[in-house]
């Protein structure tokens, strides 16, 4: 017994005096937290914003995104459309990658290659759906590439700013499954020095990077799967930059004496997609009732601490294509229960609506209140994202009413990357094959995706807002800001694409 | 013994079995991995995908596959991190044991002598004192104890890291919070155990010898008070490594739990089979441990 209490206190002690280690840095170290690490650090081999942040920062793509979304050479030095479906680009000459080599045109091919595996039946990276418009890279000479697509392809550009380039040699020599875990180089601002799974990834500045040195010399990105942990490292000094900060965290974060907050406007829209295919809302009336039953700016105020931006559709403003003259519907619950009552249910309806969106289970509540209040009577039901994610809109057939969710048009600027996912009805589709009906509409679609022309684009797009503002395939909410939580010892400033492109951060002066 | 333990072995591959089946239906009705892989894919290269990857045979195909595969050690490759799944379980797996054993230890250490004071003492002010501990104890959700003592130690006295693994300091924050969970019902244990031998014959008789109370109470009562305490612990073990699953989340430690409970959002099989299968076997394997070991703790129980 004695031995065993001298051993516990021995333990604690020694617990006690061990230095701290884990949270102090350096300040040539940036720490961001990620609620998880990348699966993988193949920057073809994943689709997930955990591990494009960190891809972003070890990798350089053909083009890059400025912080006020306007294309910038990056790999690619210029680039211009030859033809409706070949675009020519100019290779920045003498990059370096990580490992001494130097990027030739035979790295781009391969890299589009290694997605788009030509005459293999499966392919194997989940970002081929991306890019499968390519049918060809051509290296023209040492310094220029032609990309062709099958057909005109207006989101070539978008899909570029996150396509890194990998360097074949080494790819090949390493193998695929060291080049994603151990061994993983690029181009980027900063190099792999250690990735220790669910932990952290440490990155060292690369000396010979084309844009010169990154003023942090080592990044390091911590899984911290907990907001409530991520914001007490944040005020501990054990972390320099949290994402998503929610709303409730705000004035805490802004108050504190280590912390500040950065928020910005992001391209995700929320919206309820009503299920078309039956009844209440096969009938366009009680579509519009539900539109008509949203109180949109109590909710932003109230809920969102006024962080957010009430639309018209689910086209966003900084998005190509965004029409202002079209204006949102307002708060108008009288006119509601009017069109409930044309639609054939003067006594009201009962209706089932779906989310996994456990972020915004209370906003997911609130809504369904203020849809019961003119009548339509909505039971919520809450899913687990990865598990029932697919229920609700895989029961073909079934009446399943509607579902509450986001998009976020994986950072393409560009009204088609929110159309055609939320309402195309071709098979395959997301989530317009499910629910949305709405007559000519995907033929729309379907030219403005065709054209590369902007004038002619703008004008498909103006009308299909329009469109779908009448018709009312969804209730149509707001946008949604993203939030940094940030130590005041480092400057930098959140960014419309949600990315974290640290070699915009620096000390705090 | 050896009849026993061939029985228990025979039943161990029968809980193997079983426990595969289970986990292997529940996925595979839960949903379509290949919709998360790719989410913005045409139907048909998500055909391809599923095919690739196994996942457009008959269930039953699918399941004998996986057996036979799983008997020799392999689990499959993991549908997002493209390594195999055993792996990447295996490698977590010490964090995970290292954290269970730590807070079965920390329980233990404040468990057993509260639990013999209130046996001791019984109905003083002491006693209840305890009680009530007990009770707030187990009323309190391991989350919410973890993110409090986090307030406390991390972010307002500063004494210890607020998350992370892999120093002592960072070890102690997440080993109290998963001990705090277990403490109560030991010491629970423990007293009402010790209360059943401590009036009993020989223990008067060991009194009665002129032994201090002190070696009555260790040498004679606590043995005999022990069997039910190790049955507990062995019990235990499978909870605790359940609530190793919330700590890992809170304390950001790398962990299996983590892992698994990743895996199960983004419906990666293999990594869900794996992980749950290890957990199991390690779970049957401390029964098994914890049957044993009453022979030498209590010479009347003979394992048939």
């Amino acid at each position: 017994m004695k031995r065993w209490l001298t051993l516990m206190v021995a333990l604690i002690l020694a617990a006690l005096v061990v230095p701290i280690g884990a949270g102090a840095q350096g300040k040539d170290t940036l720490t961001v937290a990620l609620a998880s690490n990348a699966t993988t650090l193949d920057p073809h081999m994943h689709f997930e914003r955990a591990g494009i942040l960190v891809n972003i920062n070890m990798f350089d793509s053909l083009l890059h995104r400025s912080a006020k979304l306007e294309f910038e050479p990056s790999l690619a030095l210029s680039w211009k459309a030859l033809n409706d479906t070949t675009w020519e680009f100019k290779l920045r000459r003498g990059v370096k990658f990580h490992d001494g080599s130097t990027m030739t045109a035979e790295d781009v091919k391969f890299s589009f290659d290694r997605v788009l595996e030509p005459g293999s039946e499966k392919k194997k990276s989940p970002q081929y759906g991306n890019v499968r418009a390519i049918k060809e890279v051509k290296i023209v000479d040492a310094d220029t590439i032609q990309l062709a697509t099958d057909k005109p392809f207006p989101l070539l550009l978008e899909r570029l700013v996150f396509f890194p380039i990998v360097p074949k040699k080494h790819v090949e020599k390493v193998g695929e499954e060291a080049f994603g875990s151990t061994a993983t180089v690029g181009t980027g601002p900063w190099k792999l020095v250690e990735w220790k799974r669910d932990q952290h990834i440490r990155l060292e500045a690369f000396d010979q990077h084309w844009r010169g040195r990154p003023a942090f010399k080592y990044v390091v990105f911590r899984a911290i799967p907990e907001v409530a942990t991520s914001v007490a490292e944040l005020k501990t000094g054990g972390v320099d930059i949290i994402r998503n900060v929610n709303a409730d965290l705000l004035p805490d974060l802004k108050s504190h004496p280590q912390t500040r907050i950065s928020t910005t406007p992001i391209l995700r829209v929320h919206y309820m997609s009503l299920d078309m295919r039956s009844a209440p809302f096969d009938k366009k009336a009680a579509r519009q009732a539900a539109n008509y039953a949203i109180d949109k700016q109590s909710m932003i105020q109230k809920m969102m601490a006024g962080l957010g931006k009430q639309v018209a559709t689910v086209v966003q403003p900084p998005a190509f294509g965004f029409d202002p003259s079209v204006p949102p519907y307002p708060y108008d619950p009288k006119k509601a229960k009017e069109l409930l009552a044309q639609a054939g249910y003067p006594n009201g309806v009962d209706i089932t609506m779906h989310s996994a969106f456990v972020d915004f289970r209370p906003h997911f509540e609130a809504l369904g209140q203020m849809l019961t209040e003119v009548g339509l009577r909505t039971t919520v039901k809450m899913w687990d994202p990865g598990p029932a994610w697919n229920k609700y809109f895989q029961a073909e057939g079934k009446a399943t009413n509607g579902q509450y969710g986001s998009w976020g048009n994986y950072s393409v600027f560009d009204a088609d990357a929110v159309l055609h996912p939320l309402y195309h009805t071709e098979p395959g589709g997301w989530i317009g094959k499910h629910y949305a009906r709405v007559e000519g509409l995907d033929k729309l679609i379907d030219e403005g995706r065709s054209s590369v022309d902007p004038a002619k684009r703008k004008r498909i797009y103006a009308e299909i807002q329009r469109m779908i503002r009448e018709e009312a395939p969804s209730v149509f909410l707001w946008t949604q800001n993203d939030t940094l939580g940030i130590s005041r010892k480092v400057a930098y400033e959140a960014r419309p694409d949600e990315w974290l492109w640290l070699f915009a951060a620096k000390p705090a002066s | 013994m050896s009849a026993f333990l061939i029985r228990r072995l025979l039943r161990f591959v029968v809980v193997c079995l079983g426990v595969s089946l289970v986990t292997f239906s529940i996925l595979h009705a839960s949903g379509d991995p290949v919709a998360l892989i790719m989410p913005e894919a045409a139907e048909a290269d998500r055909a391809k995908l599923r095919e690739a990857l196994g996942l457009s045979d008959p269930l039953s195909t699918q399941f004998v596959r996986f057996v036979g595969n799983a008997a020799r050690g392999d689990f499959g490759r993991s549908f997002f991190h493209r390594e195999p799944a055993f792996r990447l379980v295996v490698e977590r797996m010490p964090t995970t044991l290292a954290l269970t054993c730590l807070a079965v230890a920390l329980a233990l250490a404040v468990a057993v002598p509260v639990g013999i004071y209130s046996a001791v003492f019984r109905n003083t002010v002491g006693d209840h004192a305890a009680t009530v501990v007990v009770f707030l104890g187990q009323s309190m959700p391991v989350f919410w104890i973890g993110i409090m003592l986090m307030l406390l130690f991390a972010v307002q006295w500063r004494l210890l890291p607020v998350s992370g693994w892999g120093t002592w300091s960072s070890m102690v924050l997440p080993a109290v919070t998963l001990g705090a969970f277990t403490t109560p019902l030991f010491m629970r244990i423990i007293r009402s155990s010790m209360l059943e031998v401590i009036n009993l014959d020989y223990v008067r008789t060991a009194r009665a010898k002129g032994l201090s109370e002190w070696l009555v109470i260790c040498r004679h009562a606590l043995r005999n008070a022990a069997l039910p305490i190790v049955t507990v612990i062995g019990l235990q073990f499978g909870l605790l490594l359940g609530g190793a699953v919330l700590t890992e989340s809170v304390f950001a430690v790398p962990g299996v739990g983590r892992l698994i409970v990743g895996a199960i959002r983004q419906l990666d099989f293999p990594i869900v089979q794996a992980g749950v299968f290890l957990l199991a076997m390690i779970i049957v394997s401390v029964n098994l441990f914890v049957d044993v070991l009453y022979v030498y703790l209590n010479p009347t129980v003979r394992l048939r």
